[in-house]
């Protein structure tokens, strides 16, 4: 109960953030399905989207005049439009590797090892 | 026995779905199952948003996200849907790896987050600036307020939660509409810093106008790009 | 354009129009024509030209300066002499009627209006620098030294040797093909088979004509000795032409190194000149000539200054000055006459040895190794008379003692040749020895005085000895073989031959009805006979005068033995008789034309005064002989006192030749006497004669043992001691160098091999990141991420601690 009735504040939005940032690179990181990497993508993004609509509230923090008010909404509202545009462009890349590999295995993407 | 903070629930609410829906996706290797835990984890983000007092930008996350980006991304999956795929598992150094330096990364944030004090909470009755600053009954002038959220929660919150005192909540109904700021904002004027009297926050009075252009040339570009590329284009092999 | 440019012009032209045609038939010769016929038309159309150009000189010479007669008043006894009567025709100005009285001063006092050309056409080079010592810098030049005498030897060489080019064709046609040597034998038993070498025999004739040529015109003696040399180069190429015959190959290097050992008395010779004169120049004010025969003394002989200073030189470094009446003083002292002495000496070695005089003789008679053409043109009318030559142009440096001295190693030399040619059985062996006697002669007559008749004979000699070696070719060719004792009766198989070599001994004998006409040889042998007597009544030295007479004897027996053994008679080889024939036409037209200079080179030009004699005597150098200082009862007679024992002489010469003629045919001819009762009568002395006086085989012993001995030894200590060191160094070298090479290959290349592997290895191990892999970039990203978090966080902790 003592949880519950402590008021939130900046810190714990920031782990959350932080948590589906870390999960989105582990993601990232160890999927081997093209749009498993998207998805990690997407998370990672949300994290960072969790992280400035966090920071862009008065209410969570102890010196509000810090507070990124609407800036930190309309950043957030642009890594929106920008990762969806970027998911657009990632599936059109993975389709096309996907037509031309029959495969969307990133691993098999090694073309360009050195 | 305290009082329950609603707004502390519904965040931990919030917050374990996102989390424990993200470590889903994290851990799942079904693609189905991954891009469906990504819908409720993104979800649940965009409740942390409105709990946060950002009304718009959490509807623009379910409607641009969940509903657009990620129903792209299921689509994907449709396409793509061939019998190996399913089972594209990662090797166990591998998991290793990652959770060292996932773990790294995580405890450095977690760290992070924890290094300043003034982010703990909320401050506790102290008179701020910002208190000063809603002096005016215009509602343009007010500060954030979720619009969505119910009036008894939110009463339930005024009474019982601790809050700065002349400062109203996000949930009380003084609360400005961020989707008309957002708006103008974008179409360059700030209406939202037009009493700002410290120069040191009147900065951006410019507005988005410009970002706000290059994102629209740039969604062009992405829908000619993400058009050509992904063109069905099986000539020799198939 | 003037005389004095005109004559050097014309005889340097032919001087080396000769040395043109050696040119083109080194680079061209085998391509001219079929085989390099051509060379030979090329050679020969050469010298012909050069012949003609000499002539057109001589012409011009005689238009400027016209011919005098010698103007002796003895001579109204002796006009019958010469076909025209005596007249005082004089062309030039300065000439001056002469007044008997006035030739006892001698004919230095007779204006001579024809100075000669000396000048230089190009400078070698300039030793030392003016004022450096007391001499004028020694210049080192082509220039030229044209007298009358140089152009009589202009013309006589070019006309012999364009006679002998020929000869020539015909002669050596077979080298057109390939030839079959039959005097050399392969070690497996068969005949040398070679390719002919026609080109290369006028290449030869044509670099000796020039070398010749040079020789004469040549204006100071560097240059003499250089173009020495080249003759005697072009006579060891030429003796050695079949050089593949052991024979012919040793025969050149004994010409070469015989030739040497006279050089080297010449350069001492010359060296003495430029010590203490410091020119070699003959003309000019301060030529040669000049400084020893200064006009201020009525070119009489006197020491110049240089030999003195040069002989007083410890005098003058202890502190006496060395003013002219000190000078004089020394000279009245006899310094310098030394080296005077030395001097004439010194140029006379090069001439023993140039005309196979005593002890240097021994060359010429195995120079007949070399084709017939060679003997004639080299051998007898040309080279060797360039010692004659050369004692001629030096003789106003030539003091009394020198001059006695020539004359005995000139008689010694008339005398050892007579007698050897007197046994010899081979054809040219037999003309060789002629041709060294006659050189002594001509010796023998410069020596005692007799400047003009020493070069008379000269001239004749080379005519007729040419004319007879010529000869001896054409019996050669038709015969095969040289031998006389094969030969025999050939005179009916070889008409042209017999007849014109019949003219030649007939003017080697000195034949001629007295007081009225005879050949060449007549004259020339006369006019030294009378200078013998001449010299033998003034100075007693009898001895050279029996020699002459005796050699005129000899001289005439042994060249007839050669005729009637070679024409006369029965044949004594059937094979030889069927296969003799006479020479094609180009072979004998030669000998006739000789035949004809052999009768009339003496004879005087009908109408006019020009003859031979007089123009020679407008050569005669200026000066009366004096007497020696140290033999100083020693005077050589002034040739014109020679014409009052011209009646005996020409006695004596008529005794000689008939008595001569009369024994050689008593035992050769009508055979009445036998040779052979001679030979056994005489066996010792015949076998000594019969062996050359054994002069090959004292000098072998003597020299080429030793020097065989000392170059075996040498050539032991080089292989032994020499190589051994050489190969030794050269193996430390090796070894020294497989260090360097091992040092280089580990360490140097080493090292940059090793920097290169090492960079390529690092490349490679880095290419190992660009996996590819997608998921390992993500990995990496996160990696470098936290990463850059911990050091700014730590950077910062330390930051703010720090402040």
């Amino acid at each position: 109960m003592n949880l519950l009735s402590q008021p939130v504040g900046l810190s714990h939005y920031l782990v959350v953030g932080a948590v589906l940032f870390v999960a989105g690179v582990a993601c990232m990181a160890t999927k081997r399905n093209a749009l498993g990497v998207l998805l990690g993508i997407e998370l990672v993004l949300n994290g960072a989207n969790v992280n400035f609509v966090a920071f862009s509230s008065s209410w969570l923090r102890s010196d509000s005049q810090f507070a990124m008010g609407l800036e930190g909404h309309l950043v957030a509202l642009f890594v929106i439009v920008l990762a969806a545009a970027e998911a657009a462009v990632a599936l059109a890349i993975t389709l096309n590797f996907y037509n031309n590999h029959a495969t969307i295995d990133v691993d098999r993407a090694d073309e360009l090892q050195g | 026995m305290e009082p329950i903070n609603w707004h502390t629930f519904f965040f931990l609410l919030f917050s374990l779905v996102a989390c424990a829906f993200a470590v889903a996706v994290l851990i799942s290797t079904n693609i189905v199952r991954m891009a469906f835990y990504l819908t409720l984890s993104l979800g649940a983000t965009s409740g942390l948003f409105f709990l946060a007092g950002a009304d718009f930008v959490g509807a623009m996350q379910l409607l641009i996200y969940v509903g657009g980006t990620l129903v792209l991304l299921i689509f994907g999956v449709m396409l793509t849907a061939q019998g190996p795929f399913i089972s594209m598992k990662t090797a166990g150094g591998e998991w290793v790896l990652a959770t060292i330096v996932g773990g790294a990364l995580l405890a450095l944030l977690l760290q992070t987050a924890f290094s300043v004090n003034d982010w703990h909470g909320p401050a506790a009755a102290t008179p701020s600036h910002f208190g000063a600053r809603e002096a005016s009954s215009d509602p343009l002038t007010q500060p954030f307020t979720p619009a969505t959220e119910t009036a008894s929660v939110r009463t339930a919150s005024v009474t019982r939660g601790a809050k700065p005192a002349g400062e109203p909540s996000p949930w009380s109904e003084e609360a400005p509409r961020t989707a008309t700021r957002l708006g103008m904002g974008l179409l360059g004027a700030r209406v939202d810093l037009l009493e700002q009297h410290d120069d040191t926050l009147r900065h951006g009075m410019s507005g988005y106008l410009l970002p706000f252009e290059i994102v629209s040339v740039h969604l062009l570009v992405v829908l000619v790009g993400a058009a050509y590329l992904a063109r069905a284009k099986r000539r020799a092999r198939n | 354009m003037e005389l004095s440019q005109t004559i050097p012009l014309l005889l340097g032209l032919a001087w080396l129009l000769p040395l043109a045609s050696f040119a083109v038939i080194v680079l061209f010769g085998p391509r001219m024509g079929k085989s390099g016929v051509l060379s030979g038309h090329v050679a020969t159309g050469a010298i012909l030209t050069s012949a003609v150009l000499s002539l057109l000189a001589l012409a011009l010479w005689l238009e400027k300066h016209g011919v005098q007669e010698p103007q002796q008043p003895e001579h109204d006894s002796h006009g019958a002499r010469r076909m025209s009567t005596v007249r005082r025709v004089t062309h030039v100005a300065e000439n001056e009627p002469e007044h008997a009285d006035e030739f006892a001063d001698g004919p230095a006092d007779r204006p001579r209006g024809i100075q000669p050309l000396f000048g230089s056409w190009y400078s070698l080079g300039t030793f030392g620098s003016e004022g450096a010592s007391r001499f004028p810098p020694l210049r080192v030049e082509i220039g030229y030294y044209i007298d009358t005498l140089t152009i009589c030897m202009f013309a006589m060489v070019g006309v012999i040797a364009t006679c002998i080019h020929f000869y020539s064709l015909a002669y050596m046609h077979e080298e057109l093909d390939d030839v079959t040597d039959h005097e050399v034998t392969l070690p497996d038993g068969h005949h040398l088979h070679r390719p002919g070498r026609f080109p290369r025999f006028f290449q030869y004739l044509s670099l000796f004509c020039f070398s010749m040529l040079g020789l004469v015109i040549a204006g100071n003696l560097a240059m003499v000795f250089v173009f020495w040399e080249l003759v005697g180069i072009c006579s060891y190429l030429l003796i050695g032409f079949y050089y593949e015959r052991k024979s012919a190959s040793t025969a050149a290097n004994k010409a070469f190194i015989v030739n040497r050992v006279g050089d080297f008395g010449m350069i001492i010779g010359m060296m003495a000149l430029w010590g203490s004169l410091g020119t070699f120049t003959f003309g000019g004010p301060d030529g040669v000539f000049a400084l020893v025969r200064p006009a201020s003394q009525k070119h009489h002989l006197v020491v110049p200054d240089g030999m003195v200073r040069a002989a007083a030189r410890d005098q003058i470094a202890a502190g006496v000055a060395p003013t002219s009446t000190q000078i004089n003083a020394w000279r009245q002292d006899g310094y310098g006459y030394g080296l005077l002495v030395i001097a004439g000496l010194g140029v006379f070695c090069g001439c023993v040895g140039k005309s196979a005089q005593f002890p240097l003789h021994v060359w010429l008679p195995d120079a007949m190794e070399g084709p017939t053409p060679v003997s004639a043109l080299i051998h007898a009318a040309t080279m060797v008379a360039a010692g004659v030559y050369l004692v001629g142009r030096f003789f106003p440096v030539l003091t009394p003692e020198v001059l006695l001295v020539i004359a005995y190693i000139g008689g010694i030399t008339l005398f050892i040749a007579a007698t050897i040619a007197i046994t010899a059985t081979d054809i040219k062996r037999v003309l060789a020895y002629s041709t060294v006697s006659q050189l002594g002669l001509m010796m023998l007559s410069l020596g005692i005085g007799g400047w003009l008749a020493g070069l008379y004979h000269l001239f004749t000699h080379a005519f007729f000895k040419a004319l007879l070696f010529l000869c001896s070719g054409s019996v050669i060719h038709a015969c095969h073989t040289n031998e006389m004792p094969r030969m025999g009766g050939l005179r009916k198989k070889m008409p042209w031959t017999a007849y014109t070599m019949l003219i030649g001994c007939l003017a080697i004998s000195g034949v001629g009805i007295p007081g009225f006409l005879g050949l060449s040889g007549f004259y020339s042998k006369d006019a030294i006979l009378a200078q013998a007597f001449s010299f033998a009544d003034s100075s007693g030295h009898t001895l050279l005068l029996v020699a002459a007479t005796a050699g005129a004897a000899i001289t005439s027996f042994y060249m007839f033995r050669l005729w009637y053994m070679t024409f006369a008679g029965s044949p004594r080889d059937k094979h030889i008789y069927e296969h003799a024939h006479e020479s094609p036409s180009v072979m004998y037209l030669p000998l006739v034309i000789l035949a004809v200079f052999a009768v009339g080179v003496a004879w005087t030009m009908p109408l006019t005064p020009l003859s031979l004699e007089n123009l020679l005597e407008q050569a005669r150098p200026k000066g009366a002989q004096s007497a020696g200082q140290i033999w100083t009862d020693l005077t050589i007679p002034e040739e014109h006192a020679s014409h009052e024992f011209h009646d005996q002489a020409t006695l004596a010469a008529t005794a000689m030749w008939v008595i001569g003629i009369l024994l050689a045919t008593a035992f050769y001819g009508v055979r009445s006497l036998d040779p052979e009762d001679v030979r056994v009568q005489f066996a010792k002395l015949y076998s000594f004669v019969r062996h050359k006086w054994w002069f090959d085989e004292i000098y072998a012993v003597l020299f080429v043992q030793p020097v065989l001995l000392l170059s075996r030894a040498a050539a032991g200590i080089d292989r032994r001691w020499i190589d051994w060191l050489v190969d030794r160094s050269a193996g430390w070298t090796v070894g020294v160098s497989r260090v360097d090479d091992a040092i280089d290959r580990w360490f140097v290349d080493g090292l940059v091999d090793r920097i290169a592997n090492s960079t390529y290895s690092l490349g490679l191990a880095l290419r190992g990141w660009q996996s590819g892999r997608l998921r390992r970039y993500v990995m990496w990203i996160v990696v470098g991420t936290v990463g850059l978090f911990v050091l700014i966080s730590w950077f910062l902790e330390l930051a703010v601690a720090g402040s």
